[in-house]
């Protein structure tokens, strides 16, 4: 087969390759935004005292963990119509990625939060530092330093995930494989670009990932 | 409306069951294979052979850099180009098995490696043979680490087995989406969806989260 | 300064503190000193309610540690602690660790507070070593940015939890001098150690703990030569042994 392989009709297609890259980072890159704030906020919920607060985002957080992401975005993506809600594909796309990842993140944030020595808490408690303050200058930033890895690993599991996009035709790179493989019949060149091109993403993170572990030099510490 | 729609799913309910056996089946397939092959795959890649651990390390980054949605349309749309026939249910399994086993092979690498390396230099000095020393040694403390992220891939490559439903192999995510065709209601549909994915998942996370704070107990018990 | 009157805790059934009546005057300098289990820790951790007392009176400074209506964190701003496992912040370097609390609590201008923060840690003879993170630091640096943690704060009291436990034999010289040249600033201490030498040289008294009661309070010299129980006695034998 790759004997055949027609670079040629790719070349053809690079124009509508390179939208749908952009698509697929932008709609990651949102998704994350808001997958990170929901996770923070339900990881708050989660670890308080009021059951008020901590049941849904128990509820929430079980729920998505345990069923699959395309599921929950077929869930939305036929379910809000039926509810009289009718949204553009992206977003309902956007918002489905986005409450999927949500859950995760809340889970590694919760865990960086609990890697942490309470005598780091009680050192706060003792100079004084209420508890907003030691949230937000000592618990928090050593939470998200000591979980970066997972969550760029988290990341990257976003931007695979968003290629499941694709099937509630948003134009994005899996779509722009499909493309060319229904009208040319190609699906080696079609697909396998598609697949470099998550390549590049996934390499660069990874790098990216790999690095901030070396500049973090406080990890040592624990 | 609503309660006829809903008796209408209840008489769906032997069409959703035998989508249940479909994705039991196709996960449970992928989970033997996989499983078999990542440790074989792990034991190599933290072994001592350079060239076998750089040629596994590329495929586990092919696999985990790209989506699995992509992955299934090459095997199952590019295969049969090389003049490998195959149906939608092995195209399935074969992907999903590659899938499970190049994570799988990361987690028994990651295992293997932490067992501090005294351990085998104890073995090597009390003579056991190198398939003594893992057999025997190194592979039941590593289990220690292996087993709750191994249970969590389970889960992961149960939720994954969704997406051959793109490929038109019926299992509980096709049979909502062909359920949802002519019973409008994606909320109810997709809710019976996600509530048998969650039947199958959630006792698996529950078991991965108490065999994680077995395993630590135990290891502080050492 | 602080007064205990009749302090009782309790851990579910053990007695961890029982009937304790001290008074230590401001300006002083007390070592508490006992067998691990003794309670030691736990009556250091109550002057600033890191722990909760159940009975009695507390008083730290004019205000009731013991009442559940007093603003702690008023009263915290007075004590500076000082713990056996440093417990700096990993993430801030030494001069960050030593400005956030006069930043965040005294709403201190942040450069006034580096200037504290430079002026304190050069005190504690860290003068070079204001950018580093703990990491970088030995256990006897990163105990001595601990202290001048404490300090910036401009407290009344400064509590020690073991200090020196968690250090290699050849750093607790200089930690301990740092805390010699605050008694010698005539601050109040409370130091929980078993540095005898350190005891006899700059503590006004030592407090000897066991069970959960305080057993001996008494000059360091009389306590050394003299112990008056035969708890106290065991418990120096057992300690200049080794």
């Amino acid at each position: 087969m790759l004997e055949n392989f027609n670079f040629r009709v790719i070349w053809e297609y690079m124009p509508l390759y390179g939208q749908c890259f952009f698509a697929t980072l932008w709609l990651s890159a949102l998704s994350l935004l808001g997958a990170v704030l929901v996770g923070i906020l339900a990881c708050g919920m989660r670890l308080s005292q009021s059951r008020l607060l901590s049941w849904p985002a128990g509820i929430y957080i079980e729920s998505i963990r345990s069923t699959p992401l395309l599921a929950q975005l077929y869930f939305f993506y036929f379910g809000l119509p039926s509810l009289g809600i009718m949204l553009p594909e992206w977003v309902t796309g956007v918002f489905a990625l986005t409450l999927n990842s949500g859950a995760y993140y809340a889970e590694i944030i919760r865990s960086g939060i609990q890697a942490i020595h309470f005598g780091q808490i009680e050192a706060g408690i003792s100079s004084g530092l209420s508890y907003f303050q030691r949230m937000r200058y000592i618990v928090l930033p050593q939470a998200l330093g000591m979980t970066v890895r997972p969550m760029l690993g988290q990341a990257i599991v976003l931007v695979k995930d968003s290629s499941l996009l694709s099937l509630i035709s948003i134009m994005e790179l899996t779509r722009a494989g499909q493309l060319l493989t229904s009208e040319r019949f190609m699906p080696a060149e079609g697909f396998l670009t598609t697949a470099a091109f998550y390549l590049v993403i996934y390499y660069l993170l990874k790098a990216f990932s790999n690095w901030s572990e070396k500049r973090l030099i406080f990890k040592e510490a624990f | 409306m609503w309660s006829f729609y809903f008796h209408e799913l209840m008489r769906s309910l032997p069409f959703f069951m035998k989508g249940v056996w479909m994705t039991v089946a196709v996960a449970g397939l992928s989970l033997i294979a996989g499983t078999v092959v990542g440790f074989i795959c792990g034991i190599i890649r933290a072994g001592r052979n350079k060239i076998l651990r750089a040629v596994i390390g590329v495929w586990v980054d092919i696999v985990r850099g790209t989506p699995f949605l992509v992955q299934i349309f090459i095997i199952f749309f590019i295969l049969p180009g090389a003049g490998i026939e195959l149906d939608a249910f092995s195209a399935a399994v074969i992907a999903l098995s590659n899938l499970t086993a190049s994570f799988i092979c990361e987690i028994v690498a990651g295992g293997i490696l932490s067992v501090p390396k005294g351990q085998r230099e104890a073995a090597t000095a009390s003579g056991l043979s190198q398939y003594h020393q893992l057999r025997f040694i190194v592979l039941p403390q590593a289990m220690r680490t292996i087993l709750p992220p191994l249970v969590g891939q389970y889960v992961l490559s149960i939720k994954d087995s969704s997406v051959v439903s793109a490929i038109g192999v019926v299992d509980i995510t096709r049979v909502g989406w062909f359920t949802v065709q002519r019973i409008p209601e994606g909320i109810m549909v997709f809710g019976l969806v996600g509530l048998l994915y969650f039947a199958i998942c959630y006792p698996l996370i529950n078991l991965s989260g108490y065999l994680e704070r077995r395993m630590t107990v135990m290891t502080i018990r050492l | 300064m602080i007064s205990f009157k009749n302090v009782n805790k309790w851990y579910g059934d053990l007695h961890v503190l029982n009937n304790i009546d001290l008074e230590i005057a401001a300006g002083e300098v007390v070592v508490v000193c006992g067998p691990s289990g003794s309670g030691k820790s736990t009556l250091i951790r109550c002057i600033n309610r890191l722990e909760p007392i159940q009975e009695g009176e507390l008083v730290v400074d004019n205000m009731a540690v013991h009442d559940k209506n007093t603003n702690m964190t008023k009263v915290r701003a007075e004590i500076g602690f000082v713990f056996q496992s440093f417990n700096l912040y990993p993430h801030m370097t030494a001069l960050q660790n030593t400005t956030i609390a006069p930043i965040k609590v005294r709403k201190m201008k942040k450069a006034d507070a580096e200037e504290l923060g430079r002026e304190t840690l050069a005190r504690v003879g860290l003068k070079d070593r204001i950018y580093s993170y703990p990491a970088q630091l030995s256990g006897g640096q990163q105990q001595r940015v601990a202290i001048a943690r404490g300090l910036c704060m401009n407290p009344k009291i400064m509590l020690f939890d073991e200090p020196t436990s968690a250090l290699d034999p050849e750093m607790i010289g200089e930690v301990l001098d740092t805390i010699k040249m605050l008694a010698k600033g005539g601050m109040t201490l409370v130091v929980v150690t078993h540095e005898m030498g350190f005891a006899r040289e700059v503590a006004n008294r030592v407090v000897f703990m066991d069970d959960g009661h305080i057993v001996e309070v008494a000059p360091p010299i009389d306590f050394f030569t003299n112990a008056q129980t035969e708890r106290g006695k065991a418990f120096l034998s057992s300690i200049l042994s080794h």
